[in-house]
């Protein structure tokens, strides 16, 4: 333990070179140990080979691929001890955890993160750059060997080329963790880059939540923000994760998630999406033993030009399983949203329920909704479903409240934080989702500003 | 002048005329009630009354202690005082009626006046109790699954926490049972005062055993037709609204 | 019982037979410049026309096989190798005593004679690249309706034929329908004038007899103010060894206030690539209804559209799709909205039988400012066998706050639990089977005519023998 925390005073001390992304990661991760470096540099060679995307592409389809120019993005400089601490100051969410971890621009800013409880029942919660020396074996068993599928190979590249910290969390067998854990993720400065990756492996029998927090430290400085997170959830094991994007309007946001969920394990992904220019989600399930569940939920609340953009794969590799999606967005001005969801039924993988929901409410002349729900099906005693409807508010609804007095401003919003509430609910602690019904309401009242 | 006034009231939906030039006076402390056959214009009535934007008004007025609602918003309306129990309330899923209620009380509060959260509930409790509701409805999403009768029972509550100047009660006995109709019926009996002006619309004479009406009017083909006290209601119900219409067309064949 | 099966087994191969060849007109085996001189030189096409193929033909050449998003089977298609123009005469005849023995055998075995004479207002014959027999009832023609090849179209009535052809299909539109532009031969050119209402079909049947042949017919509809017609097509072909080509190109226009009803019963046989694009346009308050059966083909790609062009004006597909062992139905719909109020409905039921694959593709588009549009779609998908596959792509775009969308699909087998049921009550299981997927597609083949529907649940009942046991 010593040893490592030595280390992580040197990285504290290295201060990474300013330059743009694209000229590559530099001496940058110098720090790391020499294998991982090395797997940078194959994975910045492919990134470089890769083809950006175009509008052509299927997994782009009604993409505003524009948005994508990386060029004015830099590496960031080290934070200085007040904005360390400005950023500490801002990082509390959830008022009950069992630990939590605070990194600004990559950098891991808080260090007393778990209790010594759960580090003696064997939990691992701690940063990347840690994990990789000191659980070695088990970081490599796992770390991005799930290879994006779902259209950003070029950008999964970019960010294995990239990373250098994020989160590691261990959960042994049999080890259930009642309150949830929580991490922030700052960006901070003009066009600063970030990588943020979540590596999440629940062993057999075990239970977690983890909440992730995406933020900028001020609302009008863009940036870029390309994150992995992975979250292996092993045989019987639940598995909670929540991420809130809360960007500046000015940031560009890339998020790929593989969710590996093994015989009777469940995992549930739900993300909520309030802040950035162009906000792209890559989520993929795979079910891969018998029993095992996917719960795949987002809520999406736009406004200004911003775009959310979602594409999903609901991978039923084994008979007997189960997945459910429902993404919801709500749409102010220019706003738009593109989904491509797919449900796949693999061969042989019989006995699956396999459903899909997306709902789009429009709230301007000018919001835009794009939906793609997929599926392919090459098994049969399947029980598979997909809907896709786009509505404005209902005006009997609207009526009934202004009827009781409501102003319209504030019965618009009642009626949208309604509509949104059927994907939180899904969440089984009360807690959290009144945290996130909170966060939506921090956005109505922004925008009403 | 503490009434509600409705004088040569004009009103179309599409190209359709539907109520034609209609008057009405509903004074403050006073159930009326206006009866009629369907198709005869009585739930639009109610509608136009609180401003739902699908109706036009062509002609007349509508005044609430002399003044002029037509100009305002249907919440505006409503914060003034007015009241509409709906025929068929709408669900409103995800919203839950704790919430809908305190936007509704803190709707009606001065701007910077915040809402007293003990005494809220408080008062929700003392009306929920009057009408026999569990405490486990407030965090139940508005209308969502309700039984017909809990429908009702949730306007009556509204109506009994936003404590009205007038309220419009439109078809409330409709889809209930008697058990139902009688809990219903003791909560507008309790808000019965000096301080508040009711229109009860309903197609049956049967509401009116339990909430008895100081004035009875009947409506037909968008107009009040005849006028008359609580015995009127009888007379209908047993001669029926044909009895009304040939009194009406009679004139017009002479 | 017995006797039942024998009759439907006729029926089954209906299609399934070949006449030697006799063709005087041959453009040959391939396709260049050269090839479309020569059908442009046979059928005597105004110079207009040559050049609208010849540039149809360079934009054809400049596309991408579309097989990024479409089926790799795509490129078992060898350009190359196909007969691109064959007929024995440009000139449909107008009574069956005209036509050529061979050929009117083939149309009687089809049974087209009789089902003019029981219930069309006229019918078109073509074998190959050209119509042989294209007549149209007496009274209907002197309503002043026209029912004629389309390349009499484009010489007798260039006023109406010119101003809408290509026009709800740009040559460019994909591919196929640049190849159709290049060489198309054949196909219906059909005005009603305004406020006439056809009472019984029109019908238009295609067959392909020849080995390695691509036929590329053009069909332009054009219903005026008021008018109303329904429009049947039916297509058969032998089952050769070598893939043959099917691409047409329909356009529909449906001006104020008219209505067209398109029905399609597609019997191809099992190795013909079928890459047809449809499209109408409905002005205002006009209404465009695509019915549309496919059964037969190796792979079928088809998606018929409605732009709806005017205000009210309503867009409509009824899809039933059957894939049955080494096919692949690729099929759907494309819905645009274009102006207030405008409404469509898409329904699609697929059923997939042993290693049969059946493909829902759609798009539905309502672009902003537009008010109260509504657009409705329900795709249901049926498998019958474990190594059966069904998908489903939709794309649905939506701006703006007046209008309604909603997209519903599911897949779903047949329920063993009503199998079992009428087993008990006697039935074997294929007839079980066969009753249940009857019942999957039955409220969408009533929408057919009394003749197609009692022929597709034959079909039906025939394609589910042998998918059970």
């Amino acid at each position: 333990m010593s040893n490592s925390s030595a280390l992580l005073e040197e990285v504290a001390a290295v201060a990474p070179e300013p330059g743009g992304i694209l000229g590559g990661v530099g001496n940058r991760n110098a720090d790391l140990p020499a294998w991982f470096r090395e797997q940078q540099q194959v994975a910045w060679t492919e990134f470089q080979s890769l083809p950006m995307p175009a509008p052509k592409d299927q997994a782009w389809r009604f993409s505003n691929v524009k948005a994508l120019d990386l060029a004015p993005y830099q590496l960031p400089v080290a934070l200085s001890d007040a904005e360390t601490r400005n950023l500490l100051d801002r990082s509390t969410e959830l008022s009950e955890t069992s630990g939590r971890l605070v990194f600004g621009n990559d950098q891991f800013l808080e260090r007393d993160v778990c209790s010594e409880k759960l580090r003696a029942a064997g939990v691992i919660f701690q940063p990347l750059e840690r994990a990789m020396i000191e659980h070695e074996e088990l970081f490599r068993r796992h770390f991005m060997n799930q290879p994006a599928t779902l259209g950003s190979a070029k950008f999964a590249a970019l960010h294995q080329a990239f990373v250098r910290s994020g989160t590691f969390l261990y959960v042994p067998r049999g080890i259930e963790l009642e309150l949830p854990l929580e991490t922030f993720h700052w960006l901070h400065g003009e066009n600063v880059s970030i990588f943020p990756h979540t590596l999440l492996v629940a062993e057999e029998n075990s239970k977690v939540t983890l909440v992730e927090h995406f933020r900028s430290a001020d609302r009008s400085r863009a940036g870029f923000s390309c994150g992995v997170n992975d979250l292996v959830v092993g045989p019987g094991a639940k598995v909670h994760y929540v991420c809130t994007q809360d960007w500046n309007d000015r940031a560009l946001g890339i998020q790929i998630n593989a969710t590996t969920v093994a015989r009777d394990a469940s995992a549930l992904n739900l993300y909520l999406n309030l802040g950035g220019k162009f906000s792209r989600l890559e989520s993929l399930s795979r079910l891969i033993g018998e029993g095992g569940r996917s719960d795949m939920l987002a809520v999406s609340v736009g406004d200004g030009a911003q775009e959310f953009d979602a594409r999903t794969l609901q991978d039923h590799a084994s008979p007997h399983t189960f997945s459910d999606l429902l993404f919801k967005n709500a749409l102010h001005d220019r706003a738009r949203t593109t989904f491509g969801g797919l449900i796949r039924v693999e061969p042989h993988a019989h006995f699956t329920d396999a459903y899909q929901k997306v709902r789009n409410l429009l709230l301007s002349d000018d919001a835009e909704a794009n939906s793609m729900p997929g599926l392919e099906i090459l098994a049969d005693n399947v029980k598979c479903s997909h809907g896709a409807t786009s509505g404005q508010l209902d005006e009997d609804q609207m009526f009934y409240l202004l009827a009781r007095g409501i102003p319209a401003a504030v019965a618009r919003e009642l009626l949208v934080g309604g509509f949104l509430t059927e994907v939180l609910e899904r969440l089984t602690s009360s807690a959290l989702v009144v945290r996130l019904e909170e966060l939506i309401a921090d956005k109505f009242v922004r925008r009403s500003r | 002048m503490q009434q509600l006034t409705i004088e040569n009231l004009h009103v179309t939906i599409g190209d359709q005329e539907i109520i034609r030039g209609l008057s009405l006076t509903v004074p403050r402390g006073e159930v009326h009630a206006i009866m009629g056959p369907n198709g005869s214009g009585k739930s639009t009535l109610a509608k136009v009354l609180a401003g739902h934007p699908d109706y036009t008004v062509t002609a007349g007025s509508v005044t609430m202690d002399g003044e002029n609602i037509l100009d305002l918003e249907p919440d505006e309306r409503a914060r003034q005082g007015l009241f509409l129990a709906f025929q068929y309330p709408s669900e409103i899923p995800g919203v839950t009626i704790a919430n809908f209620l305190r936007a509704a009380v803190q709707s009606r509060m001065l701007d910077g006046e915040e809402l007293e959260a003990t005494d809220y509930y408080a008062q929700l409790y003392k009306k929920m109790d009057l009408l026999e509701m569990d405490r486990s409805f407030t965090s139940r999403s508005v209308n969502e699954g309700f039984s017909g009768g809990e429908k009702k029972r949730n306007e009556i509550l509204q109506m009994a926490l936003l404590e009205p100047k007038y309220a419009v009660l439109d078809e409330t006995d409709s889809g209930l049972d008697i058990d139902a109709l009688k809990v219903v019926s003791k909560g507008v009996n309790s808000l019965r005062g000096p301080n508040l002006g009711v229109l009860l619309i309903t197609h049956y004479q049967r509401l009116l055993n339990y909430i008895v009406p100081d004035r009875v009017h009947v409506m037909v083909r968008g107009r009040i037709e005849m006028s008359g006290d609580k015995d009127l209601a009888l007379q209908l119900e047993e001669k029926g609204y044909d009895w009304v219409r040939d009194d009406i067309d009679e004139p017009a064949l002479a | 019982m017995v006797q039942e099966n024998k009759s439907l087994e006729i029926e089954r191969n209906i299609g399934d037979f070949a006449y030697p060849e006799t063709h005087t007109h041959d453009a040959g085996v391939g396709l260049s410049e050269q090839t479309i001189h020569y059908i442009s030189d046979v059928k005597q096409d105004p110079d207009w026309v040559r050049e609208f193929r010849l540039k149809a033909y360079r934009t054809f050449l400049s596309k991408p096989m579309p097989t990024h998003w479409a089926s790799k089977d795509l490129e078992a298609i060898v350009f190359d190798k196909i007969r691109y123009y064959l007929s024995g005469g440009i000139q449909p005849k107008r009574t069956w005593e005209e036509v050529p023995d061979d050929v009117k055998r083939t149309f009687e075995r089809l049974g087209i004679p009789e089902q003019e004479r029981k219930f069309l207002a006229g019918v078109e014959a073509q074998f190959d690249s050209e119509a042989v027999y294209s007549n149209i009832k007496k009274a209907v023609g002197e309503q002043g309706v026209i029912f004629v090849g389309s390349a009499d179209g484009l010489k007798e009535h260039p006023e109406i034929f010119r101003k809408w052809f290509g026009k709800v299909i740009p040559t460019g539109d994909n591919k196929f329908s640049a190849l159709n532009s290049a060489v198309f031969s054949g196909g219906s050119f059909i005005y009603v004038p305004p406020g006439v209402k056809v009472k019984h079909p029109l019908q238009a049947y295609f067959r392909i007899n020849a080995e390695n042949f691509g036929q590329f017919e053009r069909t332009l509809i054009i219903c005026d103010e008021g008018a109303e017609l329904t429009y049947m097509e039916g297509c058969t072909a032998p089952k050769f060894n070598t893939a043959t080509l099917h691409s047409a190109v329909v356009e529909l226009v449906a001006m104020k206030g008219a209505k067209i009803q398109y029905i399609t019963v597609q019997n191809w046989s099992n190795n013909v690539f079928n890459l047809v694009t449809k499209r109408g346009l409905a002005h205002e308050e006009a209404e465009v209804k695509w019915i549309d059966c496919n059964i037969g083909s190796r792979l079928t790609m088809k998606y018929p559209g409605v732009v709806m062009k005017g205000r009210k004006a309503r867009g409509e597909v009824i899809s039933i799709a059957l894939a049955g062992d080494g096919q692949h139905q690729d099929t759907g719909a494309k819905m645009v909205h274009a102006a207030d109020e405008t409404t469509s409905n898409i329904i699609s039921k697929s059923i997939s039988i042993g290693t049969g694959r059946a493909t829902y593709r759609g798009l539905v588009h309502v672009p902003k400012h537009l008010k109260n549009c509504k657009n409705n779609t329900e795709c249901d998908a049926l498998l019958i066998n474990a190594n059966s596959r069904t998908d489903t792509y939709p794309a649905i775009t939506v701006r703006g706050t007046g209008n309604a969308v909603q997209h519903e699909a599911s897949v779903s087998q047949v329920s063993a639990e009503q199998i079992f049921y009428m087993q008990q009550r006697g039935l074997t299981e294929a007839q079980a089977m066969s009753l249940s997927v009857n019942g999957f597609v039955n409220d969408l083949v009533r929408q057919f005519p009394m003749e197609y529907s009692v022929e597709l649940k034959r079909l039906i009942e025939l394609e589910m023998e042998g998918s059970v046991g």
